[in-house]
């Protein structure tokens, strides 16, 4: 059981790891429009941009 | 297919109207602006769009209508100084669109790179209508981007200045980044709360390493996340009022302290676990109810870009120009073609035509203008060209002050304090003295426990669910609306709603069906199809109805349709002219005494009257009217029902509209009421205490509309009228109304259901925690257990489903007749 106090914090790194991508995600706009994305996957040729991938799904939550 | 069944447009499914069948064609379409469309798609080579487009079942029918304007305004440098703002060597702009309403469109726009060089790119916001686009102003300007994007139907405007829109996304992404960090951390400290409680408390090694861990994931997220929490406390306290935020922020501050002491000293509980919970869960309450502020507050900014902007000035030479709206000065001469807006407030100068004021006055019938009459901005040019001197520009016209007024309206209204928010008052009050009374129970047991008892009570009785309960329940209840056509555009309209006193409509588009139709003829049969003959050379509303009804193989020659009054021209041998008894007079028609006897008797009783002479004397009549819509009576009935006074408020003809209420039997109706009346007499009727709602369909309602306690659009109404109301019907008539009363009255119903189930949580919550029978454990089961109650309280709800099969097959069997005689 003594694992866990190395595993414990290093888990949580980890955790902090995503909410800090999940906070650079909200910054650079990703989180603005969430509508408009599912229509998207509807067109499946190149979109005149270029298709954007879907937004990862994760919040930060980190469940190990 | 079968003959007689209706056919539909190619490009926006629609039915096509009768005139418009070509038979042998390969398409057919319901209007011109679609046909338009359709070939513009068809060329560019994305007829990939109608595949798209079959595919969403789900999308909104709507026709489109292309403006035709050149938008050379939109590359004024003082336009894109506040709108555009610069992009990676570009710019960027924001501009709302007109006719969005399906995936394909999306498709569709998001094309525009391909379509137009310079274009970086386009992303367009579903949702809101909103397109950015990125430019590149050297290579091509904003305005041939709009005029593309207007080529296929979708009309753009502009949306807000640069720097509002970026201080919005600001604050909208803040929420967001708050509400991840807090249920990162409740995520991960409830993981390591499971492992006390279930046992590794034994273990003391473990236990202070679990404890410490906790506070390091715990202590920086709620403290930082719930700085909202914190500030409207101290905003609250400063102001004396007490809101919520007060015993969030004291439980939430004190606990914090008292577990980080428990974790230092190595004695005692800690709360973390419930504590990030909270925050979350709170953060989430919050963030639901900034959506929905958000989407009204939105709409009203888009009311002033809708305004018409753009106008055609004529100089001495005849040569046109398009300016904007607001440079234009009085003494200027502009132009306005058919089917365009009149831009200003001014006098004819040269030209005859016809405007249809259905915005202004809500009057359907056009009136003839000709050199010298007055005009006003917002009308629109049926007939042909005309040339009007400026009186009054911009904010100074008749439209413009009532777009003022209706911004002045809606800066009066009191905001509705949430309910939650009034019980706060007394909860903090109560939740203190709880605390309080705890503190003295437990006072002969040592400090320590006086203040685990504080703590657990604090932390028990904090408002989590009550946080929860109205703004789920209102969203989960605009969500449904929305998936009936009914778009409410705000949390506390629901509230508004449900307590109404009554409702105000206006005649044309709600009560009637808003067009003009032929109820009776009288005279002999082959007349019909003379008249019909004669009448498919014009573009009256008259005209189009008779066609409508009287198809015919006949074909009229010297056909003039006069601005006077009425039409002549030549049909099988005979001269026939169809008019008002003025401008038959003036032809020299005889007109005997019993035909003017008819002619009146049909106006004072069914609609305007239309005589028809044949060869020089009068031996026709025809009676025009709005008809009622089949529903109208039952739903007034049915509002009646309910407690509501129903009431009518409208610019038509007052003659007209005591019919119509007669008919509804409705007492109180007022017609020819001009818009700047009805704002003052819903004004005085609001301070008076009256709650009304108002329904109507035109920019002449806008005002009254912000006026009244709930302003209600209808579909069809104009872009001004939706974003001025709080709520915007789809689905046309009154029914939706009764609907969205009902659906307002549910959904307050599992409001104060949701307030109850949480309060009576608290209550037993703070009794445990006054017998001493709180522990950590304990308060972190009670929580998600009271917020899981909550949430599926509201969310099994269905405030807004349909109406019963009883009430639904009521509705399709009512008589066949156009006008429903209530029993």
């Amino acid at each position: 059981m003594s694992v866990i106090y190395v595993l414990l914090p290093v888990a949580v790194l980890m955790a902090m790891a995503f909410v800090a991508l999940f906070v650079w995600a909200t910054r650079t706009g990703q989180f603005d429009d969430v509508s408009t994305p599912p229509l998207r996957v509807l067109f499946d040729e190149e979109g005149a941009n270029g298709a954007e991938k879907p937004e990862p799904a994760t919040d930060g939550k980190d469940r190990t | 297919m079968t003959e007689g069944a209706p056919r539909t447009c190619a490009h926006c499914g629609l039915p096509v109207p009768a005139e418009r069948v070509v038979d042998g064609a390969d398409k057919l379409f319901c209007c011109s602006g679609c046909e338009a469309v359709y070939r513009v798609i068809g060329e560019a080579g994305l007829s990939r769009y109608y595949d798209l487009r079959a595919a969403d079942l789900e999308r909104v029918l709507e026709p489109a209508s292309p403006s035709a304007a050149t938008f050379s305004e939109f590359d004024d440098p003082e336009f894109l100084r506040l709108h555009a703002s610069d992009a990676g060597g570009g710019k960027a702009v924001d501009l709302y669109l007109e006719g969005v309403h399906c995936a394909a469109c999306v498709w569709l726009v998001e094309k525009l790179p391909d379509l137009v060089a310079g274009v970086r790119s386009v992303r367009l916001d579903f949702g809101r209508s909103v397109a950015s686009i990125e430019w590149d102003p050297k290579v091509t300007k904003l305005s041939a981007v709009a005029r593309t994007l207007d080529r296929f139907g979708y009309v753009p405007h502009p949306y807000r200045s640069a720097t509002r829109r970026s201080l919005a996304k600001g604050e909208e992404r803040s929420m967001l980044i708050r509400m991840g960090v807090a249920g990162a951390a409740a995520g991960n400290t409830m993981l390591m709360a499971v492992a006390l409680y279930a046992g590794a408390e034994d273990d003391p090694t473990m236990a202070k390493f679990l404890r410490w861990m906790s506070l390091i994931v715990a202590v920086p997220a709620v403290a930082w996340a719930g700085q909202t929490f914190f500030r409207g406390a101290l905003a609250g306290l400063r102001t004396r009022t007490l809101h919520m935020d007060v015993p969030v922020s004291v439980a939430l501050i004190t606990a914090t302290s008292a577990s980080v002491y428990s974790t230092v000293t190595g004695a005692g509980s800690v709360y973390f676990d419930s504590l990030s919970m909270l925050v979350f869960l709170l953060l989430v309450a919050r963030w639901l109810q900034f959506r929905a502020l958000r989407a009204s507050a939105d709409a009203s900014e888009l009311l002033f870009s809708l305004a018409p902007s753009r106008a055609r000035v004529v100089d001495d030479a005849g040569a046109e120009r398009e300016v904007a709206v607001d440079t234009l000065v009085a003494g200027q001469r502009v132009a306005i073609r058919a089917g365009e807006s009149v831009p200003v407030d001014g006098v004819v100068h040269a030209g005859e035509s016809r405007l249809d004021n259905a915005l202004l006055t809500g009057e359907s019938a056009p009136v003839e203008v000709r050199e010298g009459d007055q005009v006003h901005a917002g009308a629109l040019n049926v007939a042909a060209r005309i040339v009007v001197r400026v009186t009054a520009a911009g904010e100074n016209t008749r439209v413009g002050k009532l777009l003022a007024a209706v911004r002045a309206a809606q800066q009066r209204r009191a905001p509705i304090v949430q309910l939650a928010d009034r019980i706060a008052v007394y909860f903090v009050a109560a939740v203190l003295a709880l605390a309080a009374l705890s503190a003295g129970l437990w006072w002969s047991h040592g400090w320590s426990v006086v203040v685990e008892r504080f703590v657990s009570v604090l932390v028990v009785t904090c408002p989590c669910a009550l946080g929860l309960a109205t703004p789920l329940a209102v969203a989960h209840a605009l969500g449904a609306a929305a998936r009936h056509g009914i778009f409410v555009k705000g949390a506390d309209t629901i509230e508004a709603l449900a307590g109404i006193s009554g409702v105000v409509f206006d005649k044309t588009g709600t009560l009637t069906e808003g067009r003009v139709v032929l109820t009776r003829f009288e005279g002999p049969p082959e007349l019909r199809q003379e008249i019909a003959a004669i009448e498919a050379h014009s573009s009256h509303p008259y005209a189009r109805a008779v066609v409508e009804s009287m198809p015919t193989s006949l074909v009229a020659d010297d056909v003039r349709d006069r601005a006077g009054g009425g039409v002549d021209g030549s049909v099988a041998g005979h001269r026939v002219s169809i008019g008002t008894l003025r401008f038959l007079r003036e032809l020299g028609v005889q007109v005997s005494e019993a035909w003017e006897r008819r002619a009146a008797h049909a106006a004072a009783t069914e609609g305007s009257p239309v005589l028809v002479a044949r060869d020089g004397s009068v031996c026709g009549l025809m009676t025009f009217g709005d008809p009622l819509r089949r529903e109208s009576c039952a739903a007034v009935r049915a509002l009646e029902g309910r407690g509501l006074s129903v009431s009518i408020l409208s610019g038509d003809h007052p003659g007209v509209v005591a019919r119509v209420a007669k008919e509804l039997g409705v007492q109180d109706a007022l017609g020819g009421v001009p818009p700047e009346r009805k704002l003052e007499l819903v004004d005085g009727w609001t301070s008076a205490g009256r709650n009304l709602a108002m329904v109507g369909d035109g920019v002449n309602d806008a005002a009254a509309l912000a006026a009244a306690r709930v302003g209600i659009a209808v579909r069809g109404g104009a872009e001004a009228c939706l974003a001025s109301a709080d709520v915007f019907l789809t689905r046309p008539g009154v029914e939706p109304v009764v609907h969205l009363i009902d659906g307002a009255r549910r959904t307050l119903r599992v409001v104060y259901r949701g307030l109850a189930i949480s309060l009576v949580y608290n209550l037993i919550g703070a009794s445990l925690a006054l017998a001493g029978l709180i522990d950590p454990l304990a308060a972190a089961v009670l929580m998600p257990i009271s917020s899981l109650t909550v949430v599926l309280s509201s969310m099994l709800s269905r405030p807004f489903r349909s109406r019963s099969r009883r009430d639904a097959t009521q509705l399709v069997h009512a008589p066949e007749r156009e006008v429903v005689a209530c029993p």
